[in-house]
């Protein structure tokens, strides 16, 4: 049964420039078992060699092409190695390690076969957000609603895992951030069964600095438009 | 406005969108656009067509159909090369990937134990 041994469930993580925090952030996941994919996604700050020192499976893009096109070149990778299940995580310690377990049962028990994150199932999870964010993201959702059907409490949700009946069909052209609005679509078409379930993003004093905010969030509401009427 | 343009409009925004997205070949973009040059220069050596076509169409003057097919032909344009920086996007992906993938096969981990 996948359950028992960790080392078929696999860990994509795309990074790129996270030389500060990697390490940090894979530690744990290496301590507990699990197999760990990192893509480093073209870093010019030397994260890449930290990278191939540590006992995880390392790739590396030449060139900067985008997260999406990192997850799929890891998932790609992990797929050719036997993995069974496939977890999506970030490289910058906004993740937690706890929360994945709460994704990972409904998948490993065969309920589901794509677990998404969310931050808006648990009242604490939600005040965790910043408020311009959250505002965003309640758009993005109803937007995402509207066009594809599917209702999702978080519908921009970067924690999640998958079977490898769901990585097998789905296969991401989008290589920068509008990836998430087409893993979403990709599980529509693809008739995958999906839960939901709570997770709490870590905002840190390193990950706000990046300057990853509302603006992110509005480009996703954009882009969701743009994918229903160019698609 | 008249209810030619209300009909006009979308349907060739809609038609240059399908076209760009499903069924683009080089031969039609040249086709399209050899067409596009040989009307305007028709157009410009022959004033009073514009007039003509500009009453038939129920759009005013003659410069001014002019402007609106001169803002169609550049649309389509740069939506055929939008389309094609998205190939050479995917291409560029593709050579990216497979060099990282054959590149992680020199100096990785063991094989996952007990992988059917």
């Amino acid at each position: 049964m996948i359950g028992e041994n960790k080392k078929n469930v696999f860990f994509i993580v795309p990074e790129r420039n996270e030389g500060t925090v990697i390490r940090a952030t894979l530690e744990p996941l290496v301590r507990e078992g699990y197999s760990v994919v990192v893509v480093d996604d073209g870093s010019t700050d030397g994260s890449w060699e930290k990278i191939k020192a540590l006992p995880v499976y390392a790739l590396r893009h030449r060139v900067n092409l985008g997260q999406g096109a990192a997850l799929q070149t890891g998932m790609t990778f992990a797929l050719s190695k036997g993995a069974q299940v496939i977890v999506h995580f970030d490289a910058d310690g906004q993740h937690r390690l706890k929360d994945v377990e709460g994704l990972l049962k409904p998948v490993l028990a065969g309920e589901a076969d794509v677990a998404l994150g969310s931050r808006f199932m648990r009242r604490e999870d939600a005040k965790a957000v910043p408020l311009s964010k959250r505002i965003l993201l309640r758009m993005a959702i109803v937007v995402n609603g509207v066009m594809t059907g599917l209702w999702l409490t978080d519908a921009h949700n970067g924690l999640r895992v998958l079977n490898r009946r769901a990585a097998e069909g789905i296969h991401l052209r989008e290589n920068g951030f509008a990836h998430a609005t087409e893993i979403i679509d990709q599980i529509c078409r693809l008739k995958l069964r999906y839960v939901e379930r709570p997770m709490r993003v870590h905002y840190s004093k390193y990950s706000r600095a990046k300057g990853q905010s509302m603006w992110n969030a509005l480009n996703i509401v954009i882009d969701l438009l743009l994918r229903r009427i160019l698609k | 406005m008249k209810l030619i343009q209300f009909i006009l409009i979308p349907v060739f925004v809609i038609a240059m969108l399908i076209y760009v997205r499903r069924f683009r070949t080089l031969l039609l973009d040249r086709l399209i656009a050899i067409l596009i040059g040989v009307v305007a220069i028709l157009l410009v050596l022959n004033p009073d067509w514009t007039g003509f076509l500009a009453r038939e169409f129920g759009v005013g003057r003659g410069t001014d159909l002019m402007l609106y097919l001169s803002v169609t032909g550049l649309g389509f344009f740069c939506l055929t090369l939008w389309a094609k920086l998205q190939d050479m996007d995917a291409r560029l992906t593709q050579i990216i990937r497979t060099q990282a993938l054959a590149e992680s096969a020199k100096s990785s981990l063991p094989e996952v134990p007990g992988k059917e």
